[in-house]
């Protein structure tokens, strides 16, 4: 269709109406016009294209998918604070110091204590430890007076414990301690109170922590000795949990968001046409692991299962050593050590979706590999025989008694393994399992000012050690919460097309205010509370991150959208615009020429 | 050497017995002290030059008041499974190809419970009350389907399953089988053991090395084979966890009969030929290893020879001495295995993407002839067949309309169906099932049952994405509750039975798979509605932009334009030389409205051009 814009109008075929008038002189009309343009077409053009331009939003709202308004700046400023501030929980310290003929006041021994500690932690304390303003109460009991910082429902009767009370061994010293200080805790709601009782006896200063949570320095210590002391154990063993630094990261806790951790302890005959070991796992499930498994109903809800596997060998080679006289497999090898094909050690049927599945693993070498050690990168030989995978699980190596291969006899020897076998192999797993939660596995703290003997409790976990874990529980589940929400806000801006249903949205809200619920609850030190919220909020986060809909492919992208639409509006929208403009400038065009006409007519009058 | 290995047929099926002490006859299987693990081997040779070989590994675990949680030879992922979704029984077959009913026998406890529709067959028993069987199943499903990778889960639709109420259970047979609750689950589940059987049945056609030699025999002369032939390895001893681990070979009754019959031509004095130690004598065939035990079925009421099976133990063969078993003819023999009393195919009858029709045919086989003109004088003599087809709900089956013909005579359908439940399918819901038991004469030669269906639609969502093969309907099963597979070894008084031979001791009805139907349903244009959005769109913009255009048309302008213009246009010179008139200086007003009509006429022609060419040559 083509479009005439130009006014090619001749001088013999102007309009009769034009004819009619009186011609002026100097009439040119290529550049001037007598009528005014008409503005019919214009704003016939113009009010299309005006329509048009409304109907955009209608059109935009009418493509539009459901997508439920999730609250990303409050998901970003989650991370952000637990980043920034991490989760602390309130604590009370009570430093006893027994037998002491101090000058300096209370006040004084408080305050030395406190920028103790404040020292000891000086980078900003980690997430999951006691918030940096302390309240240390200390008490001075000596024959000649009773000094007591504070006086609450918990005080200490001064002369309760003498210095007989430390001449038995270390486990009766923890019992008394425990029945004189261990009423005050639990009493309050303000957290836990971790006692120090430093008793002036005896030449040889000794310090114990015990199974609960106290602790005891005995011995002849200087003042400053004594409150250095006191600090160290507050700090790095009952707040840290006696950590090693840079072990393994503390936010990292193997226990699933339901609190599930399922414990699958697997026997592997590498190659059993040498030998066949079995074990009577029932046994040993029912005595020495029972226990611990109550101890730890507080952090995780634990089940046990256990297997004997056959034909499994590891998955990469160990070389001979002449030195050790057996076979080696060094550190840089390790992650090669399990053979994730062979190895059908995941049962994630019984775990169901959330659990934390922590395999144990005891790998009997074949005749050919026999006996079969791991080197340490020093070039030691691993004194337990194993190692540990964080977040997977642990491997101990047991090499049979004679590595020689009954070759006479074509059946391979079946034996059962003991059950004082078992009960070394169970210590080695019980380490490995502190080692998976980040704790030592011997019982010794070597501190910047001495030596702590850390009294084992039968129970796997002591009492402080439990603390500690329920608080870094707290401190993971948060922070996995905020990780979780993170990336799902990244990952529903990043795709602008896709679906989220409301469900999502309402899992997203509670989920964020369970964690701000769990936060508040873990600052006034109510402990319980903040573990079921926290606890909450991860799993309504992953309910959130992991939700069908989200897993489900088919949202339509915006192409899709744009190739729908595009063969309708592209070519009309065109037309619309081209035909606006022509009129408009047409229209300014004929404007002009009857300004022109009009000026000249304004001359002549 | 090439070794050409043809694998017919295999199947994996994995079945899991969580005998309740109710069952009588595997409570003391149920109740073993140990876990424990054997392992069996049985080949056959098969009439059409191939040689079946079935695998069987069978794990039993006790029960223990551990509630499943430590094992020591039981997969722990079975008992862990077992324990969660209150399987009674489960049974998950994997299958590729087709059981030979006609070649491979249809009367033997393999072809009964072993024999499987192509695909996955998974069939359960839940421990749990009537509600919540659903949701056991498909949580069920999806374990499997993670467990075993495959895509189980699509069992899950409730489109994909259904319940026999009275149909058909392969091993117990009895008629209130396979409800999938048992009310009385409080008392049972618990104080069992289980018992997993692992089976792989695979028909392989032996390539025999001596082919080039004996060429010209090579077509009576049944092909030799060993196991190093068959599975390229030999036996180099047993599985050390294995409680036992036996090779049997097994001869058919009806391949003992034409042995027996060939021997007595070569006047051979042959009794109990097969059975007797002194294996060396025989004729027909070389076995390389001599057996550690022949065994010889007791007979059976129909049977006139036992068939005999030779028992290896591989207790004795390690990596120096390893076991290879072969197997070589020296006389062509021929015989046929004991086929089902009958032959059941199933087809489909009409053309077109509209309806059609499924039929099934059963047509007697000799052994039906044999077996029932027996006692036929009786007057009453009825041969009972139960049916159970499942219907995917696209297949709109009209059930009123089921024929039954006898000897290709229609009967009236109250005659011959006895009994009949029919649960109709309800769109992108369920399918519809039939089950039938029915009664035929005992001298009738064929018979056939059809069934009128239509093929729905489906929506554009709900096709699989290779649509145009055609849709599946699932086998058909056809069960001879008068008719029972078992087969009873004679047998010194041994303890502990071998687990394959208990298992052919189970007394289960004969049983057959009918074909698998491919039904071809209207297939759309999948991009066909990008097509129809591209072509509306692009004739609404052209309506648009054309009205758009008409509005701000400046008629008298234009008039003016063409009255200047002395060329004429090429639509005008062509129009002229169309109508011959010679061209002429247009005046103003008339001919614009000629020249539009004269447009007008020229696409009237061009559109009746194209509708003609869309009618008759597109």
């Amino acid at each position: 269709m083509e479009e005439i814009t130009e006014p090619l109008i001749p001088a013999n075929e102007t309009p009769q109406t034009s004819q009619a008038d009186e011609p002026a002189p100097d009439f040119d009309p290529k550049t001037m016009r007598k009528t005014k343009p008409g503005l019919k077409r214009l704003i016939l053009t113009v009010s299309v294209l005006f329509s048009f331009i409304l109907g955009i939003p209608l059109i935009y709202k009418s493509v539009e998918i459901y997508r439920a308004p999730l609250p990303f700046l409050e998901i970003d400023s989650l991370s952000a604070e637990i980043d920034s501030d991490p989760l602390l929980f309130p604590c009370r310290f009570q430093a006893i110091f027994i037998g002491f003929d101090w000058k300096s006041s209370i006040t004084s021994l408080e305050s030395s204590i406190l920028s103790q500690m404040t020292k000891l932690t000086h980078q900003g304390p980690p997430c999951g430890t006691c918030s940096p303003n302390h309240t240390v109460s200390v008490v001075l009991d000596s024959d000649s007076h009773c000094l007591q910082s504070r006086t609450g429902s918990c005080s200490w009767k001064c002369g309760s414990i003498g210095a007989a009370d430390f001449d038995g061994d270390e486990e009766t010293v923890d019992e008394v301690l425990e029945s004189v200080v261990g009423g005050c805790s639990g009493s309050h709601s303000a957290g836990e109170v971790y006692t120090v009782v430093v008793m002036n006896t005896g030449e040889e200063v000794r310090a114990v922590v015990g199974k609960y949570r106290q602790a005891w320095i005995l011995g002849r210590v200087s003042e400053a000795e004594a409150v250095s002391r006191a600090a160290e154990v507050f700090v790095k063993v009952f707040v840290n949990g006696g950590k090693e630094e840079g072990l393994i990261h503390g936010e990292f806790m193997p226990v699933g968001a339901d609190g599930m951790v399922v414990l699958s302890f697997n026997l592997l005959n590498a190659d059993p046409r040498d030998w066949i070991y079995d074990w009577d796992f029932q046994t040993v499930d029912e005595t020495l692991l029972t226990p611990i498994i109550e101890a730890m109903k507080p952090v995780a809800n634990i089940s046990v299962e256990s297997q004997v596997l056959y034909h499994v060998p590891k998955s990469s080679l160990s070389y001979w050593d002449d030195k050790w006289d057996s076979y080696i497999f060094s550190t840089k090898d390790l992650p090669f050590f399990v053979n994730s094909n062979e190895w059908h050690l995941d049962t994630s049927i019984a775990a169901g979706g959330r659990s934390k599945m922590l395999h144990f693993v005891v790998y009997i070498p074949s005749a050919e590999e026999c006996p079969l050690l791991l080197q340490l990168p020093d070039g030691q030989i691993s004194k337990t025989n194993s190692f540990i995978s964080p977040m997977w699980g642990g491997v101990i190596v047991l090499n049979p008694q004679t590595c020689r291969k009954d070759s006479e006899s074509k059946h391979p020897s079946r034996h059962t393994l003991l059950h004082e076998d078992l009960q070394t192999l169970f210590e080695v797993f019980m380490g490995q399992f502190r080692q998976l939660f980040g704790f030592k596995s011997d019982n010794l703290y070597i501190g910047a000012s001495g030596t702590y003997n850390l009294l084992p409790s039968e129970r796997g976990f002591t009492v402080w050690e439990l603390d500690v874990l329920s608080r870094m529980h707290m401190c993971f589940n948060l922070h996995s919460c905020a990780t979780t929400l993170g990336s799902l806000s990244r990952l529903v801006q990043s795709l602008p097309r896709m679906i989220i249903k409301d469900e999502i949205g309402k899992q997203v809200k509670y989920s964020l205010e369970a964690a701000k619920l769990a936060q508040t609850n873990a600052s006034l030190g109510v402990y319980d509370a903040s573990a079921v919220s926290s606890r909450q909020a991860r799993s309504l986060a992953e309910d959130a991150f992991f939700h069908p809909s989200i897993m489900s492919v088919s949202y339509y992208s915006f192409e899709h959208c744009f190739a729908v639409y595009s063969p309708f509006f592209l070519p009309v929208s065109m037309h619309v615009i081209l035909a606006a403009l022509r009129e408009w400038r047409r229209y300014k065009k004929e404007n002009k020429k009857y300004m022109v006409w009009k000026a000249k007519m304004k001359d002549a009058s | 050497m090439a070794l050409l290995l043809l694998l017919l047929r295999p199947i994996l099926i994995l079945s899991l017995f969580h005998f309740a002490p109710i069952f009588h006859s595997e409570a003391a299987l149920g109740s073993v002290a140990e876990e424990d693990f054997s392992e069996e081997l049985l080949l056959r040779p098969l009439p059409d030059r191939k040689v079946l070989a079935h695998f069987h590994f069978q794990s039993r675990a006790p029960h223990t008041n551990s509630n499943g949680r430590h094992h020591h030879l039981f997969p722990k992922a079975i008992s862990q499974l077992v324990q969660k979704f209150h399987v009674k029984e489960m049974e998950l077959s994997f299958t590729q190809g087709r059981w030979n009913y006609d070649q491979w026998g249809g009367f033997d406890p393999l072809s009964s419970s072993n024999a499987k529709p192509p695909g996955v067959e998974l069939w359960a028993v839940f421990d749990v009350p009537h509600k919540q069987v659903d949701d056991s199943w498909k949580n069920l499903t999806h374990a499997l389907s993670g467990l075993f990778c495959a895509s189980i889960n699509f069992l899950e639709s409730s489109t994909a399953y259904s319940a026999p109420e009275w149909g058909y259970r392969p091993d117990s047979g009895s008629l209130s089988g396979l409800h999938l609750t048992s009310s009385e689950f409080e008392s049972e589940g618990v104080g069992s053991g289980i018992v997993l059987e692992q089976t792989l049945t695979v028909v392989v056609q032996p390539s025999s090395q001596r082919t080039v030699r004996i060429y010209s025999h090579e077509t009576k002369l049944q092909p030799s084979w060993s196991l190093t032939s068959i599975f390229g390895r030999k036996v180099s001893g047993r599985c050390v966890l294995a409680k036992s681990s036996i090779v049997y070979l097994q001869l058919d009754s009806s391949l003992v009969a034409e042995l027996d019959s060939l021997q007595k031509e070569n006047n051979i004095s042959s009794t109990d030929k097969y059975v007797s130690e002194d294996f060396s004598s025989n004729a027909c065939f070389e076995v390389s290893v001599k057996p550690d035990r022949v065994l010889k079925e007791l007979k059976g009421f129909e049977k006139k020879n036992p068939s005999v099976l030779y028992e290896f133990s591989i207790d004795k063969y390690n990596e120096s001495g390893p076991f290879d078993l072969g197997l070589t003819w020296t006389v062509p023999v021929a015989w046929s295995c004991q086929k089902a009393p009958l032959h059941v195919s199933r087809f489909l009858m009409g053309s077109g993407n509209e309806r059609g029709a499924i039929a099934i045919s059963l047509r007697s086989t000799e052994l039906t002839n044999k077996l029932l003109h027996t006692d036929s004088n009786e007057g009453r003599c009825k041969l009972e067949v139960k049916v159970f087809q499942v219907v995917p709900w696209y297949i709109k089956v009209y059930f009123h309309t089921l024929q039954v013909f006898v000897n290709e005579q229609p009967q009236a359908v109250s005659d011959v169906v006895e009994k009949m439940l029919v649960s109709p399918s309800v769109d992108k819901v369920s399918p519809g099932v039939l089950e039938m038991v029915l009664k035929f004469p005992c001298g009738m030669k064929s018979a056939a049952i059809t069934l009128d269906f239509d093929k729905g639609f489906l929506h554009i969502d709900e096709y699989p994405p290779d649509a145009n093969q055609g849709f599946d309907i699932p086998s058909a099963i056809i069960s001879f509750p008068n008719f029972r597979t078992s087969m009873q070894f004679l047998k010194d008084d041994s303890s502990d039975k071998s687990s394959i031979l208990s298992k052919f001791e189970e007394n289960s009805a004969v049983l057959a798979y009918t074909e698998v139907l491919l039904v071809p349903l209207t297939t759309p244009d999948f991009s066909m509605p990008y097509n129809v959005i591209t072509i509306t769109c692009t004739v609404c913009a052209l309506y648009f932009g054309s009205l758009l255009n008409v509005l701000r048309r400046r008629v008298g302008e234009e008039e003016r334009l063409e009255n200047k213009e002395k060329e004429p246009g090429w639509l005008r010179k062509l129009y002229a030389k169309l109508t011959g008139r010679p061209l002429e200086p247009v005046e103003s007003t008339s001919t614009s409205s000629s020249l539009s009509s004269s447009k007008l006429k020229f696409i009237i022609l061009v559109a009746g051009i194209a509708v003609f060419w869309q009618v008759y040559y597109g």
